[in-house]
């Protein structure tokens, strides 16, 4: 606990160093965080190594309640995967940091945000925890509005983001308060000891109302509509930081609130975890797809994949509650493992993406192109963690995803009805989304880094900062690391997956690298498979060389005939997807306009033509619109009675102070 | 009885030539049994063969604007169906790496085969090669669905999604193979393999005019040697599908054993399997004219729809 | 209980749904038209097989009955109808095809959901296959509603009639005889009237779309 305490209070340096002249702070104050960052991985590394669990408790941060803390290794887990991606975030930072960034207020509150971000999973009592949330919630929304205060998309993005996750943290907070009600303390401790005793309404309404608040943090749908507002227009390492680390608290809360404080509760909780991912995962792809702003490609792949972890963690949660330990244990390390593999490609993929803003200007990928020729080393990178995530074999996103599987899979033997939807709707959302994701890969590494550049800032573009290499470079280990040895990983997943499940079943999958399943059969050895693709592409790569007698001529390519091929002629972001929006045409909703004017002289020639294709969010438009209109109106209504005289609103004071007395009489 | 390494490596070594030829010569075959629904003599057989050796030899030509990915994609095809095939229960239900022949490591391989073909087509920065892409991946992502919960229903009734299991419990279920959930999984498969492959009704391998093409568009900047790896990876593609079908729905024949003779009957059997695959699947082409690309997501939602009913005909009948 | 029982058992009424989704996917009514004549062969194979299990000679001739009307009389009652009409070579759906593909997923998962007590009152072979009976019947009322042609209808009503056959010849083994007989005259009689209806709608209104009737009420 103290060398977790020692990072915590290096990031709060961190945040003091922002104090320091502008030329020295960003990288003293980068440097301090990443230090943080390291420290608390490596305390992290020791709690999920060892499986104690240690407390920390002080009265002077907190007036009266004071601040508690506790690590186990459920929460180190997910420190674990933070500070990894905090340290990068904070390396990345150094070449990245110009402009408003470079404030003393943006480096504060990154600092903040980091150290909220580690200490969230730790918060061992109900005001600790709300404190950290609401410090993170609150650090977040303003680092939106760093990079682009004065920009309308970020402000509406900062007002959405803000609006909702109050909204979400009012609910947790009553979810939490319900459980106290009945006696007990507030701290975690005294919550599990008796939450046992509290009625099944009550703990439902409890788990209910604090999930509502959580599956928003965790961009489920239709809670999410801040999510694709907010990560885009955050400065990249905090859009990196949110992504892969904030929207990870949401699923760490449900585990912690319904499988350890209220151990596991019944089926239909996780029926509605459950159903929630798989919508999430379904609208998340779908929309990844037809995004040409990388950025928020990338924002609605995370509402994919948070919702694949969801589906995971309700599958675990009904298989616990229907008596099958071993196999909710086997999905609970799926979804935990698809965490941690989360966070290192998407994080790593956030980071690609905001060295493709700095380098080009533009986040459009209809505005970008060949930018493999100029930024190789980014390219790379941003292509390996694309792999990963489109579930390549012998990269992370491929074990996650198949470990998932075989969780689903084999919690078809129960035969209880609920659990069955379940595994049912899980694998369809598996399915579903598995092409879909490819789809939007292909898109915005085909169409972002190869073919020729669409605009003169990807023609002109220059590549990073060593500083945001290596941080991407890091990013990347997690993909190969879980990737080609995942069984390294799985006593340390294994024992955060014991916590969040409250049981003591030994891991359901062993050995060594690989991952082999011990109640059924079933095993991948990604490091054997990685070895025998590199082998027949060696010998591929030998035959080809020498059969080639000479290297390769350049040739124009073929465009049937007519010999000048403009970047115009290429296929779009926008064209790349368009099969597949008309085919989804009626969850999109797309808008569309052609605009034709004709030349003044003839009807039958056209002087410009304007063509207007608009994907927005569906769910935003006619789910939460009326209800901002109505309340709108409301507003409107009630404006009535202000019409700005002194004497009026004196007396309606005075009006209320007499009917106060009334009623008290 | 576990048979030992050697044999099993020399399994995988033939399963590997085996599906080499085999590949190219299935779809020789299939022009053949058109060309003589036809009325037309055909190529011979071996023609594809003959086609890749004419390609190995010619010159290596690159488009102006590619990148590495162009030369290294057909690598990448090759390698991931070549470890597919090699890890697959093809002739033998002992290859090497047999037990993390898991089917989705199968179904990832070839979907990274896919994947790195529409880069390749993205790559040279034309009009045809997004287009093909596009619509390979539009496909793609439409098939896959129908793909995963088909092999999620095998693997439900055979409690396992290792192939080599998958298909030795097979053996010895044989009533399994005219159960309602494996003939469901049976027709999705079978429609999501003719995407797969890019067979008609989805796709016409035999087309020439560019904008009707989807394979042939995402391969068009592909010459010489380059072009030969990656028809080499289509073909060897399609024979691993042909041989997986064949091997899933009627096991029998294939080597569980380690004897020599068990092998070359494995051998025998599985080309005769994968003809009459090959066979069944060109009836079905000359039978159907191309699709329109947007009527594909209704053949391809009913493979996804057939599926789903495997997986709970195949819970319900438990 | 034999292993063949079982398997032609499931077998059967699988054919009998698959047939059922294959109406939704098809556009040609031509060969939706087909789909249901395998269909009324599949329901009676159901029949046969039961009636041979239990040596039931009342269900035996029932299901011979089914094979005649459903598998071969009505079907060809409605080949003759939709071959009256050139219009109507092409079903045209209000939802379209893939969408209403998924739906009858969603209908199959959900008719397996609401069966589930049913059966775990009874648990047999036959009756655990009553999901398949119920989704028949769901898809049937789907096509009813969001198809436009009035073969189309039609061919949604007969499915809706199947699929109750179904679950009565698994839930209780076969109904009355007479009973049968009774409902597939009324299928029979429905087709007929159909057949002027549509014939007369062709010759006055040039349509058969049935939204289109509405202009009729005045």
């Amino acid at each position: 606990m103290a060398l977790l305490l020692l990072g915590l209070g290096c990031c709060v340096l961190a945040a003091a160093a922002s104090a320091l002249p502008r030329s020295r702070r960003v990288p003293v104050s980068a440097g301090l965080g990443a230090i943080g960052c390291a420290i608390a991985f490596a305390a992290a590394m020791r709690v999920l190594v060892t499986g104690g669990v240690e407390s920390f408790h002080t009265t002077r941060l907190l007036p009266m309640i004071g601040l508690s803390l506790s690590i186990d290794p459920l929460g180190a887990l997910f420190i674990v995967a933070t500070s990894f991606v905090g340290f990068a975030a904070c390396i990345y930072c150094i070449g990245y940091a110009r402009g408003e960034l470079q404030s003393r207020t943006a480096m504060a509150l990154l600092m903040v945000f980091i150290l909220t971000l580690l200490a969230v999973p730790v918060a061992s009592s109900i005001v600790s925890l709300m404190f950290c949330w609401e410090l993170m919630a609150l650090s977040s929304m303003l680092l939106i509005l760093t990079d682009q205060r004065h920009s309308r998309e970020a402000r509406s993005a900062a007002l959405w983001y803000g609006v909702m996750t109050q909204l979400g943290a009012a609910s947790i907070l009553f979810g939490l308060l319900l459980l106290t009600v009945h006696g007990g303390g507030q701290t975690f401790a005294d919550i599990r000891l008796h939450s046992t005793a509290l009625s099944s309404t009550v703990r439902s309404f409890a788990f209910f109302l604090a999930l509502l608040g959580f599956a928003s943090k965790a961009g489920a749908v239709p809670l999410h509509v801040w999510l694709p507002k907010a990560h885009p227009e955050a400065p990249s390492p905090v859009s990196a930081l949110m992504s892969s680390s904030m929207v990870a608290m949401g699923v760490y809360g449900i585990i912690r609130v319904g499988g350890d404080l209220l151990h596991g509760g019944t089926v239909w909780w996780w029926v509605t975890v459950a159903a929630f991912g798989a919508v999430s995962a379904l609208y998340g792809a779908l929309h990844a797809t037809t995004s040409t702003d990388i950025k928020r490609l990338l924002a609605y792949s995370t509402i994919d994949i948070l919702g694949l972890v969801l589906v995971g963690v309700g599958a675990a949660g009904a298989l616990y509650d229907t008596g099958h330990p071993g196999v909710a244990q086997l999905a609970m390390m799926a979804a935990l493992l698809l965490v941690v593999a989360h966070a290192g490609f998407k994080g790593a993929l956030f980071l690609g993406a905001g060295s493709i803003e700095r380098s080009t200007g533009t986040r459009d990928l209809d505005q970008l192109g060949g930018l493999i020729h100029r930024m190789p080393f980014t390219a790379a990178l941003f292509a390996l963690s694309a792999c990963s995530i489109m579930a390549v074999p012998t990269l992370s996103g491929f074990s996650s995803e198949w470990l998932l599987l075989q969780g689903l899979l084999h919690g078809f033997t129960d035969r209880s009805t609920p659990t069955l939807i379940i595994m049912l709707v899980g694998v369809v959302a598996l399915a579903l989304t598995g092409g879909l994701t490819a789809v939007a890969f292909v898109k915005a590494f085909g169409i972002g880094f190869l073919g020729q550049a669409r605009s003169p800032g990807a023609a002109n573009a220059v590549d990073v900062a060593p500083s945001m290499k290596i941080a991407m470079a890091l990013l990347v280990i997690p993909s190969i690391v879980i990737g080609v040895v995942p069984g390294l990983l799985l006593p340390l997943i294994n024992r955060a997956a014991t916590t969040g499940l409250a049981t003591a079943t030994p891991s359901p999958v062993e050995r060594g690298t690989s991952l082999v399943l011990t109640q059924f059969r079933g095993t991948i050895e990604p490091a054997v498979l990685l070895a025998g693709l590199v082998l027949v592409l060696l010998i591929v790569w030998a035959v080809n060389r020498r059969l080639a007698q000479r290297s390769a001529r350049r040739v124009d390519a073929w465009g049937c005939g007519r010999d000048v091929q403009t970047p115009r002629m290429q296929y779009t972001a926008t064209s790349f997807a368009e099969p597949l929006q008309r085919v989804f045409a009626d969850v999109l909703r797309p808008q569309s306009d052609v605009e034709v004017t004709h030349v003044a002289e003839s009807q039958y020639y056209e002087q410009s033509l304007v063509y207007q294709n608009r994907v927005s969010d569906a769910l935003e438009q006619h789910g939460y619109r009326p209800v901002i209109d109505a309340a709108l109106r409301v507003g409107k209504s009630a404006r009535r009675i202000q019409n700005g005289s002194i004497h009026r609103y004196l007396a309606f004071g005075f009006v209320a102070l007499l009917l106060i007395l009334v009623v008290l009489a | 009885m576990v048979p030992s390494v050697a044999y099993s490596t020399v399994a995988t070594l033939v399963q590997i030539v085996l599906v080499v030829l085999l590949g190219p010569m299935l779809i020789g075959f299939m022009a053949k049994v058109k060309a003589r629904a036809e009325g037309r003599v055909g190529a011979p057989i071996n023609q594809p063969l003959r086609d890749l050796r004419k390609l190995l030899s010619k010159e290596r030509l690159h488009a102006r604007h590619a990148s590495v990915v162009l030369p290294f994609a057909p690598m990448v095809i090759l390698a991931a169906t070549s470890v597919a095939v090699a890890i697959s229960p093809l002739v033998t239900t002992h290859p090497l790496l047999g037990s993390s022949a898991d089917i989705l490591v199968i179904v990832y391989l070839l979907l990274t085969g896919s994947v790195a073909a529409a880069l390749a087509g993205l790559d040279a920065g034309t009009a045809f090669g997004g287009m093909g892409a596009s619509r390979a991946m539009t496909i793609g992502a439409l098939a896959e669905p129908a793909l995963l919960v088909a092999v999620v229903a095998l693997s439900i009734q055979s409690g396992t999604s290792n192939l080599p299991s998958m298909i030795s419990t097979t053996l010895t279920h044989p009533n399994w193979v005219s159960g309602p959930s494996r003939l469901l999984a049976l027709v999705a498969l079978v429609i999501v393999v003719i995407a797969e492959t890019g067979r008609l009704p989805v796709d016409n391998p035999s087309t020439h005019l560019e904008l009707t093409m989807i394979h042939e568009a995402m391969i068009l900047e592909y010459a010489g040697p380059e072009l030969a790896l990656v028809t080499l990876g289509a073909s060897m593609r399609l024979g691993l599908l042909f041989s997986l079908i064949a091997n899933l729905f009627f096991p029998w024949g294939i080597a569980t054993s380690g004897s020599i003779l068990g092998l070359l009957l494995g051998i025998t059997v599985l080309v005769a399997k994968t003809a009459l695959v090959a066979f069944g699947v060109s009836l079905i082409e000359v039978r159907s004219a191309k699709l329109r690309l947007f009527r594909l997501p209704e053949l391809l939602a009913g493979g996804f729809v057939l599926s789903v009913l495997a997986v709970i005909t195949g819970l319900v009948t438990r | 209980m034999s292993t063949t029982y079982v398997g032609a058992l499931e077998l059967a009424s699988g054919a009998v749904l698959v047939s059922a989704i294959m109406t939704l996917w098809r556009r040609q009514v031509r060969s939706i038209v087909t789909m249901l004549s395998l269909q009324g062969i599949a329901l009676a194979g159901v029949a046969v097989v039961l009636a041979t299990h239990e040596h039931d000679k009342a269900l035996l001739a029932t299901g011979l009955l089914v094979l005649v009307v459903k598998g071969f009389v009505v079907p060809g009652l409605l080949r003759r109808v939709s071959q009256l009409d050139p219009n109507s070579r092409e079903s045209a759906p209000l939802v379209n095809v893939p969408a209403s593909l998924v739906f009858a997923a969603v209908l199959i998962v959900l008719s397996y959901v609401v069966s589930s007590r049913v059966t775990s009152f009874a648990p047999t072979v036959a009756t655990h296959l009553t999901p398949i009976g119920i989704a028949t019947v769901l898809v049937g009322y789907f096509m009813l509603v969001t198809r436009r042609r009035a073969v189309s209808k039609i061919v949604g009503l007969i499915l809706v009639d199947n699929g109750i056959a179904l679950v009565t010849f698994l839930l209780t083994s076969g109904v009355p005889l007479i009973v049968e007989l009774g409902s597939s005259l009324d299928v029979l009689l429905v087709v007929v009237v159909l057949q002027f209806l549509v014939v007369n709608m062709g010759r006055h209104l040039r349509t058969n779309e049935l939204a289109e009737m509405k202009a009729l009420h005045d």
